[in-house]
């Protein structure tokens, strides 16, 4: 009876199982299917082409003895703090300051300011920052001549000591992005009376983000957190166009090291294994990450 | 008290005024540059100079015009098929009882959290056994599933909160499935249609990893990918370089001083896609 009862539900709803069928295809397809062959490669020594050798987990252990893999995550963990710390601060601030800002007219001005270079494509962005950080005549070099700071000017993004932060430097101040529509979001959220009875009491300016926006903004900040890890994480373009992981392995990170295992040295096989690999990686950040957010929650 | 309260707004508007100096002169220099030669560039890059080489917009138009036409025909492409599977399969997920929507819904939008390039490999190579390498389709299809996934949750969480007197009304009145979703649905939803075509336009648009490892040459190499190829004489310096990026960033600008409020509220949107 109740067998009968669902089909004639399935029946019933047969067309909604029309609508949801393009969705479910292209997702089996584009991401299912290619992440699970790519747990299957993994195990093969593969060229793209003719040579495909089952060999274990051969790929998995070459992996662990990869001075090269090792140092990109060992990059990729200095770019993800290096970003979480310039999010959490610069755009903050620049949401502070904008919205301390009296009128609406000149708030809105400089709102629009810092929102308007965020759609700027970040390809852009990236070469445009080549020029600033270039040798001989990258503008920062030029700068810095020009200001008798000669002794400090140096190839930047040649240089295996500084390369890696002349990455992180990019798009300095730092306030054009999503962080900075989080914070002014997050405060507009911010009852008015909260700042009223703040005042009432004497507190000042600095006081007030102190005690009512530090604390109240702790749901954007643990987004801008998550977000910035994610974008993070999958650093591949500014490396890819300044760099190519240079000079050394020192901007070297694991997107780039998949590419370029894959399409400068064929072996497409290994690359598949960097996946996987990356792959628990992310599952594991992701759980911790969100374990460390929640206890920040439940601590206030 | 109030000269305290006046010297603060003063310092607030400097801190302000400096920080929106030096977020926007890196610009102001690009475009500077771009109608500079080479030996200008080198003398004085910090402002406009004479004489203005506007030939280095012609020298960089001939090599990414076409390349800017493939990237419209791709990002078009991309929202419009977004559109079209998000919109359908968020509203059978949102208003039927069909049995296992949740765990539809829960396959679809699982796989957000991967990042796109732990996949490369394996979807580079599906992509090429599809016969789709060097095609339009073969640059659209790809991320499309990671648009639709994020359009889906954008799109249900809107249409559920669609009152369902509405549709309920509309179906007393004999209003089949297909015609509520053109009729009443869809007009009802043209802000999170909005939304999700504007995030997957800035996804399509700004791409670079997936664009370069599945094109090839000049046939349909989106601008972004060809702004890193651009080259020009000697002499002419990074001048053309300079113009070509400014004409890549020029469509979404102008897009976006037409739709800013939209624009906003995509930007933000991409935020819940972590």
């Amino acid at each position: 009876m109740q067998k009968k009862a669902l089909r004639k539900r399935l029946w019933k709803n047969k067309i909604f199982y029309l609508f949801v069928l393009p969705a479910l295809l292209i997702i089996t397809i584009f991401k299912y299917y290619p992440f699970l062959t790519s747990i299957y490669q993994s195990g093969f020594r593969w060229n793209g082409a003719n040579v495909h050798m089952f060999i274990g987990l051969e790929n998995y252990k070459e992996l662990m003895g990869d001075k090269a893999f090792w140092t990109s995550i060992f990059n990729i963990i200095k770019i993800c703090i290096g970003t979480i710390v310039i999010n959490l601060t610069f755009p903050f601030l620049a949401a502070e300051v904008v919205t301390n800002l009296k009128g609406a007219r000149k708030q809105n001005f400089f709102k629009m300011g810092f929102i308007v270079p965020m759609v700027v494509p970040g390809m852009v962005v990236t070469l445009l920052w080549k020029w600033i950080l270039a040798g001989d005549y990258g503008v920062l070099n030029m700068l810095l001549r020009a200001i008798g700071l000669e002794s400090l000017t140096k190839p930047w993004l040649a240089t295996s000591s500084t390369a890696l932060w002349a990455i992180l430097a990019i798009n300095f101040p730092w306030i054009a992005g999503l962080p900075f529509l989080l914070y002014l979001a997050g405060k507009q959220s911010i009852s008015g009376d909260l700042y009223e009875a703040a005042e009432l009491e004497g507190a000042g300016t600095l006081q007030k983000i102190r005690y009512i926006d530090l604390p109240l903004l702790s749901s954007q900040r643990k987004l801008v957190v998550t977000y910035m890890l994610i974008q993070a994480f999958q650093m591949f373009d500014q490396p890819f166009v300044l760099t190519s992981g240079g000079p050394g392995m020192s901007t070297l990170t694991p997107a780039l090291h998949i590419y370029q295992r894959a399409f400068n040295y064929n072996q497409f096989g290994y690359s598949a294994a960097i996946g996987v690999v990356l792959f628990l990686v992310v599952v594991c950040v992701t759980i911790v990450n969100q374990k460390l957010l929640k206890e920040s929650e439940n601590m206030g | 008290m109030k000269s305290k309260k006046v010297t603060l707004e003063v310092v607030v508007s400097v801190i302000a005024a400096i920080l929106l100096f030096v977020t926007f002169y890196p610009f102001f220099m690009l475009l500077c540059g771009s109608l500079k030669d080479k030996m200008q560039l080198i003398e004085n890059p910090w402002f406009f100079d004479l004489p203005m080489h506007f030939g280095n917009y012609r020298v960089a138009g001939s090599q990414i015009l076409w390349p800017l036409f493939n990237s419209l025909v791709i990002t078009a492409g991309g929202i419009l098929l977004t559109l079209a599977i998000s919109g359908l399969a968020a509203y059978a997920i949102a208003h039927s009882d069909m049995p296992g929507k949740s765990i539809i819904y829960f396959y679809i939008i699982s796989l957000l959290m991967v990042p796109g390039f732990v996949i490369l490999i394996p979807q580079f190579l599906v992509v090429r056994d599809m016969n789709l390498f060097n095609t339009y389709l073969g640059q659209i299809l790809p991320p499309t599933a990671n648009n639709v996934a994020m359009g889906v949750m954008l799109m249900t969480s809107f249409f559920k909160a669609i009152p369902s007197s509405i549709t309920e009304s509309a179906k007393v009145e004999g209003c089949g499935s297909v015609r509520l979703f053109g009729r009443i649905i869809l007009p009802l939803s043209k802000p999170i249609m909005a939304t999700v075509a504007i995030t997957t336009g800035l996804n399509l648009w700004n791409n670079y990893m997936w664009p370069l490892i599945i094109t090839n040459g000049q046939k349909v190499v989106p601008v972004i990918v060809a702004i890193t190829r651009i080259t020009a004489s000697i002499s002419e310096g990074d001048g053309p370089l300079f113009a070509g990026y400014v004409i890549a960033a020029l469509p979404i600008l102008v897009l976006f001083s037409f739709a800013s409020k939209q624009f906003i509220e995509g930007i933000t949107a991409g935020a819940v896609k972590g």
